[in-house]
């Protein structure tokens, strides 16, 4: 009997002290089977960041690290190298994000999840900002409980369909009447797709994926005659496929805007600054020629004012928001400015700088001033 | 009076705190106290949670209109999130139910056949089994995803109009006989012909037993019910007549206020429970008087009386559940009274050849004919096969648990193997496999939810896509629960049914 009892309070031990530990590594959140752990606050590891009162801002810096909701699936924004590193635009500014509020570009947990599972993953603070090619709507600002940070992307959906078909670059939408359409589920994407295809009296069907990679396998083999996503994500698969060559964007005007931008858990405005003021501080450095490698220079000789208060001289306004003066200079440093990482991730995929330029340079991008 | 010593006198009872009546019921009301405060702790958690994060809980969602468009099923173009939803539920039934049927059939043949003499056809079984119970399902539904978008061909112009058999990686065809809408009346008749066929069969079979002869009820049977069904054929437009029932019924059941409805069901109700608590009384009732009530007995007439006092609230002061189930009532007659129509004609079944159609610029396979697309080829051979492994192995350890005996008197009176199989070893090992093929039915129908990694629209799916594209993922996962619970218990107690019809009546 008392032997008994000892087993039973050892094997509870037991229990009670693997339950207890922090095992936690990179997990990718995929399919279903994950995704009902998700939305449980996380046991052991993550903080249930910012929403028992506080601002998320506490929560990340407490915590020493910051955990980033990425893409792995799209080459260019968020996949991984042959090491297993996270590596592309949107992973750039988690750790620029990094950089700002930690001076270490690398202290970034990534956590890879599917479309249908990124939103659940901020809402129940799992991750602390959203960065994978997210486009900020409407519903998404309000319904799902998001703030979206500045654009860093601004894309457009479109097609993609094979030449040999009879498609090219100039083809209309109406041409995919009567075809078998693929997607991601869970995406502005396929309500686009059928929205427009219904206003024009079309008749597709869609078939949504969780995984683009199926989808791009199936357009390959046929059973899909025509994918559809950002024009981005198209541009890089097409510039890093085999098959490549016969494939076809089109319209050339997109049909619907897709601004793509980090994301976070609203009512974190504190938390919200500093991700919109890094990415400012990104275009602001490429407005004013301050680039990884003469940031030094320009640090010991500003060349104006506003150089000066970015790169934490006088008249910063880095420490009142809580994160250390030299934030942005670490930024650019540790990750470059807007122009290199572009360059560095997207440019090799043939994506030009069209709307993604500054607004000097007849783009879109009109950083706020630093003052 | 004082020789019983169960109630012993007053003088003689325990404390309160040793007395062993009080701590049992303590302990229970403890304990449902202890559930249910965890259970409202949890609701308030979960409800601060989201008004921290500006969310609302609300079920609005199901009547506004979702955006989404789905691949395959009943509405492919949903009006409202419960159409989604309703979609992706019969979607799901789709796989569950021919999964089910094919995983039997296939697994009964595995498993008979891992028990076969003959060599090869007991290794191929083996082979089988052991590759497919030890591979992950949804590595297995993928693969047969794959191999049916990425191997098998385009479908090509050259194949314009009625094929007898599409294989391509849009999907697969097959030629089927499609109900129309004379089909109801004809079922009336088919319906009558398993009545009349059951009674022929009891009829000869009784004769059998009393004169020994041969009167082949089997055969006798299976005719009564062809020919009804060849005359129903012809003379279905006279069932038609029925409609005016269900028009009847439906015009009743409108024209009664909600309140005599309420009453109606608050009485039922009531009357229930009373009738339950009488015949539980009248079943503990001997020659001798009552027995004495346990206190379980007593648990379960207070539950009886607690529900049937519940349901009379419930219909009375809820005028709101009445009315949706009078309208649920409704809408069932008012949908077989569109089935029926006196005197309307036309063949019941329709035979038809699938096609290829070219609407846009690719060729599709057209709407005649009945056609698998590769995601519901991928889940139900997958589940289908995966599922028959494990009925296999049930279905070969419940025939190996027959006793030899049986086997050797049945081969000693000169049966052949498969007359042994059919009408001694199988009948006897069928109760021992059921429970544990029950279990198997209710994996499949959790497994088809794996179609998620297939772009499968089942309720999983699209209920995944609902929520992120709605916000409203707790309500998305309450409905799943829900849905999960009543597809298991109903499977569940359908297989309980034959399992307490198949027990060993003991003396």
């Amino acid at each position: 009997m008392k032997k008994r009892f000892m087993i039973t309070l050892s094997v509870l031990a037991l229990v009670l002290a693997a339950c207890g530990t922090e095992a936690e590594e990179t997990t990718t959140t995929t399919a279903a089977p994950d995704a009902t752990t998700e939305t449980t606050a996380p046991e052991g590891g993550g903080d249930t960041g910012g929403q028992t009162g506080g601002d998320l801002l506490d929560t990340v810096l407490a915590r020493g690290e910051l955990n980033c909701g990425a893409n792995e699936t799209l080459p260019g924004f968020g996949s991984k190298d042959e090491a297993g590193n996270f590596v592309g635009f949107d992973v750039d500014l988690c750790r620029a994000l990094a950089a700002a509020l930690f001076g270490d570009a690398d202290a970034v947990r990534y956590e890879a999840l599917t479309a249908a599972a990124r939103f659940e993953a901020v809402n129940s603070g799992l991750v602390d900002i959203l960065s994978r090619n997210t486009t900020w709507t409407q519903s998404r600002d309000t319904e799902l409980g998001l703030d979206f940070g500045p654009t860093t992307y601004y894309d457009g959906q479109q097609m993609m369909g094979r030449s040999s078909d009879g498609f090219s670059s100039g083809s209309a939408l109406s041409e995919i009447d009567g075809a078998v359409v693929c997607t991601n589920a869970g995406t502005t994407t396929e309500l686009n797709i059928s929205e427009a295809a219904n206003a024009l009296g079309l008749s597709i069907t869609l078939n949504t994926f969780e995984d683009f990679n199926i989808v791009t396998e199936n357009f390959k083999s046929g059973a899909c005659d025509v994918v559809t996503t950002d024009g981005s994500s198209l541009v890089s698969r097409k510039a890093t496929d085999p098959d490549g060559g016969d494939w076809v964007i089109f319209p050339s005007v997109p049909i619907s805007k897709e601004p793509l931008g980090p994301a976070w858990a609203q009512n974190n405005s504190r938390f919200g600054d500093v991700v919109t003021w890094t990415v400012f501080a990104m275009q602001i450095a490429e407005e004013q020629g301050v680039t990884s490698a003469n940031v030094d220079d320009m640090l010991a000789n500003p060349p104006n004012g506003e150089v000066a208060r970015m790169l934490g001289g006088e008249g910063e306004v880095q420490s009142a928001m809580g994160i250390p003066a030299d934030a942005f200079y670490q930024v650019i440093l540790q990750v470059g400015n807007y122009a290199e990482v572009f360059d560095r991730h997207l440019t090799p995929l043939g994506l030009e700088r069209g709307l993604n330029a500054l607004f000097a340079d007849g783009g879109l991008l009109y950083p706020m001033p630093i003052r | 009076m004082s020789t019983d010593l169960r109630t012993p006198r007053a003088e003689q009872r325990p404390p309160l705190w040793r007395n062993a009546t009080f701590l049992k019921w303590a302990a229970q009301l403890l304990v449902l106290a202890g559930l249910v405060g965890l259970a409202v702790i949890l609701g308030l958690q979960a409800s601060g949670n989201l008004a921290a994060q500006g969310r609302t809980f609300g079920w609005g969602f199901l009547s506004r209109p979702a955006g989404i468009q789905i691949g395959e099923g009943i509405f492919t173009f949903p009006a409202n999130g419960f159409q989604v939803l309703q979609t992706g539920a019969v979607n799901m039934l789709r796989i569950t139910v021919s999964g089910i049927i094919a995983a039997t059939v296939l697994g009964v043949v595995v498993g008979v056949s891992r028990l076969s003499a003959n060599w090869l056809l007991n290794r191929i079984a083996t082979v089988y089994i052991e590759i497919i119970r030890n591979i992950p399902l949804l590595v297995q539904i993928v693969f047969w995803f794959f191999v049916a978008t990425l191997t098998f061909p385009n479908v090509t112009v050259d194949q314009e109009g009625a094929q007898w058999l599409i294989v391509s990686n849009k999907g697969v065809s097959i030629p089927w006989l499609f109900p129309t809408d004379t089909f109801w009346q004809w079922a009336v008749f088919a319906v009558g012909g398993l009545i009349a066929a059951r009674s022929v069969y009891k009829q000869r079979v009784r004769r059998l037993e009393e004169t020994g002869s041969d009167t082949y009820p089997g055969r006798y049977a299976f005719l009564t019910f062809v020919g009804f069904v060849i005359v129903g054929w012809f003379a279905h437009p006279i069932a038609g007549a029925l409609g005016w029932v269900w028009q009847l019924l439906a015009a009743i059941v409108s024209t009664v206020p909600a309140l005599g409805w309420q009453l109606l069901l608050a009485a039922v109700s009531v009357y229930l429970g009373i009738r339950w608590i009488r015949r539980f009384l009248d079943s503990l009732r001997s020659p001798a008087g009552l027995a004495k009530l346990t206190d379980d007995d007593w648990f379960r007439i207070g539950l009886a009386a607690a529900l049937g006092l519940l349901g009379a609230f419930v219909f009375l002061f809820l005028p709101s559940i009445t009315a949706s189930l009078a309208d649920l009532v409704e809408f069932v007659l008012r949908f077989f009274d569109q089935k029926f129509d006196f005197l309307r004609t036309g063949n019941p079944l329709r035979f038809a050849r699938p096609d290829v159609v070219l609407p846009g610029r690719f060729p599709q396979i057209g709407t005649s004919g009945m056609t698998m697309t590769p995601a519901f080829f991928g889940v139900w051979i997958g589940v289908t096969l995966y599922t028959a492994a494990f009925i296999g192995e049930v279905v070969r350890g419940g025939v190996l648990a027959v006793p030899k005996g049986q086997t050797e008197a049945g081969l000693a009176l000169g049966l052949r193997r498969s007359q042994l199989l059919r009408m001694i070893i199988l009948p006897q090992a069928f109760r021992i496999i059921l429970p544990p093929i029950g279990n198997q039915y209710l994996n499949l129908a959790k497994n088809t939810s794996l179609g998620i990694a297939v772009a499968y629209p089942e309720i999983v799916a699209v209920g995944f896509t609902l929520a992120n594209q709605t916000g409203q993922a707790m309500q998305t996962f309450l409905i799943w629960i829900v849905f999960y619970l009543i597809i298991s218990l109903g499977l569940s107690s359908v297989v309980n049914y034959y399992n307490r019809r198949l027990a060993l009546v003991e003396r």
